[in-house]
């Protein structure tokens, strides 16, 4: 166990850029304190139709980062019977056949789940897009009434429809290749994969995501973990660029 | 020349995904004739403040796509002797060096001279742009801020941008110096500044106007025009550079004849 987070954690510093610049320039337009400090704490912002504004610099609580079960009672993954070796023996073998060691992204729900800040713009029309720092990557949310594509080409990150259910931004994502990874950990997922999130966002600074992973193809039911965020107020994002320095299988095979 | 284009185009081929869903899905609000099409003469939308809006999906045009001179009158750029010298051996070498080939982003202005659409939004104080090539972002700070002084370089830079009357001005410097301007190989150094001008003429075409000031390879500014369309109807693909990438058996083969 500690061994994966030992790589996991050398591989993310070797990747990313250490230092730049915009990480202390001041978030324009946020609630603050009388000596100038963000109000997390201020009411949750709206948009001109009246519905909850996501936008923001947002970190994943480190609780579920690696493992997406993390805290959930031991045991209780609803596996199938061939999901549970899978997962033993990427466990095993210390996540050697991730698919993002290759730098290729790590879809949803697993983009959420990392120990770097997303982007959310909320945008007029529907739209909302991720920006995440994590590889660099980006994903769009549609909240614009359109279905979910039927038969579509199979994806690393899906394909994302929006609706509102009062305040709840409620996200349903399918259209998944068979190849993604739902953590670190390698709980894993195949093309029936459906994931649901419901994005709650519960002050200025706290949101949560409640994610559902619908599975038939891998687990035998439903299971449900809730993921917090926590607004970060006068930084930015950092340029991520996983392929410049990739040690990952410098340093996999010497942990083995 | 004529190898390096069927060199792009065919690891590009092999690179992205050939099809998906949402691709004729229709774009809201774009205005249409009354058959229904896209009405792409129609006047440049604003926004409530006046200002044209860049929002939509656009495509670069295949000009200059790969090479960025093809755009320049005089044929070729002001080099450094030692910036020619790298570019020829680039060329002599099929790009074998090209950081693109191992899927790192294309960094400005060359991921404007690509084969694959953008979008850009225009959320509060920026102006963002999704990519379809390498699944990658943009930021453009359009908040007022200044560049930053001795950034970490990175591949994209910092973007700032400010209005010139119904020009958006982005002014883009902060890069690292292994930054290529093109899939040529026209070199770049930490000392780049790139200037780009985005002129939307009318609902269906917009135009980047792209000074590239960088004097460590350059012995002066030169500058080049990509035009864009804009893409009704359609959506972007998810590029996954990594997942099925054959740059690496590709070029040896074509190197070795």
């Amino acid at each position: 166990m500690n061994r994966i987070f030992l790589a996991i954690a050398l591989v993310c510093l070797t990747s990313a850029a250490p230092v730049a610049q915009w990480l202390k320039h001041p978030t324009p337009g946020i609630p603050r304190a009388a000596d100038g400090k963000p109000d997390l704490s201020a009411p949750v912002p709206r948009t001109p139709e009246g519905k909850p504004d996501l936008s923001g610099l947002w970190q994943p609580a480190a609780m579920l980062i690696g493992d997406l079960a993390a805290n959930l009672p031991r045991g209780s993954v609803p596996f199938q019977p061939w999901a549970e070796k899978l997962y033993n023996d990427r466990r095993a073998n210390n996540g050697r056949d991730d698919p993002t060691a290759n730098c290729i992204v790590g879809g949803v729900p697993r983009s959420d789940a990392v120990p770097y800040p997303f982007k959310v713009l909320h945008m007029p029309g529907g739209l909302v897009v991720i920006l995440y720092e994590a590889v660099h990557s980006y994903r769009q949310i549609f909240a614009d009434g359109r279905p979910l594509p039927v038969d579509p080409n199979p994806s690393w990150f899906g394909y994302s429809v929006g609706r509102w259910d009062k305040d709840t931004l409620v996200v349903e994502t399918t259209g998944f290749n068979d190849k993604g990874w739902l953590d670190n950990f390698g709980h894993p997922a195949t093309e029936r994969l459906r994931v649901i999130e419901r994005f709650v966002r519960k002050d200025f600074g706290h949101m949560d995501i409640l994610i559902t992973i619908d599975d038939p193809g891998a687990y035998t039911k439903p299971w449900d973990v809730t993921l917090p965020l926590v607004l970060r107020p006068d930084t930015e994002l950092l340029e991520y660029i996983c392929n410049e320095n990739n040690k990952y299988f410098e340093i996999i095979p010497k942990q083995q | 020349m004529k190898t390096l284009r069927f060199i792009v185009v065919v690891v590009l081929a092999l690179s992205t995904t050939a099809s998906a869903q949402w691709l004729t899905y229709p774009t809201a609000g774009i205005p249409r004739t009354p058959d229904g099409k896209p009405d792409l003469s129609a006047p440049v939308p604003r926004s409530a403040s006046g200002r044209p809006v860049l929002s939509g999906l656009w495509r670069p045009s295949p000009g200059i796509v790969g090479d960025i001179t093809r755009g320049l009158k005089g044929g070729e750029v002001p080099f450094q002797p030692w910036a020619e010298a790298l570019f020829k051996e680039r060329r002599a070498n099929n790009s074998r060096d090209d950081p693109t080939a191992r899927c790192v982003v294309g960094g400005v202005p060359r991921s404007d001279f690509v084969g694959y659409p953008l979008k850009i939004l225009e959320p509060p104080g920026m102006v963002v742009i999704l990519y379809e090539a390498v699944h990658a972002y943009r930021q453009i700070f359009t908040d007022g801020r200044a560049l930053p002084k001795d950034p970490n370089p990175n591949w994209f830079g910092y973007s700032i941008g400010r209005w010139e009357g119904d020009v958006l001005v982005v002014e883009s410097s902060g890069f690292n110096d292994n930054v290529w301007l093109d899939n040529a190989g026209r070199p770049a150094t930490d000392a780049l500044k790139v200037t780009e001008r985005f002129v939307r003429k009318n609902f269906g075409q917009m135009d980047i106007e792209i000074t590239i000031d960088d004097p460590k390879a350059y012995t002066k500014p030169w500058s080049v025009t990509q035009q864009l369309a804009f893409q009704p109807d359609t959506e972007l693909l998810e590029y996954i550079c990594n997942e099925n990438n054959k740059y690496f058996e590709i070029i040896p083969k074509l190197t070795e004849r």
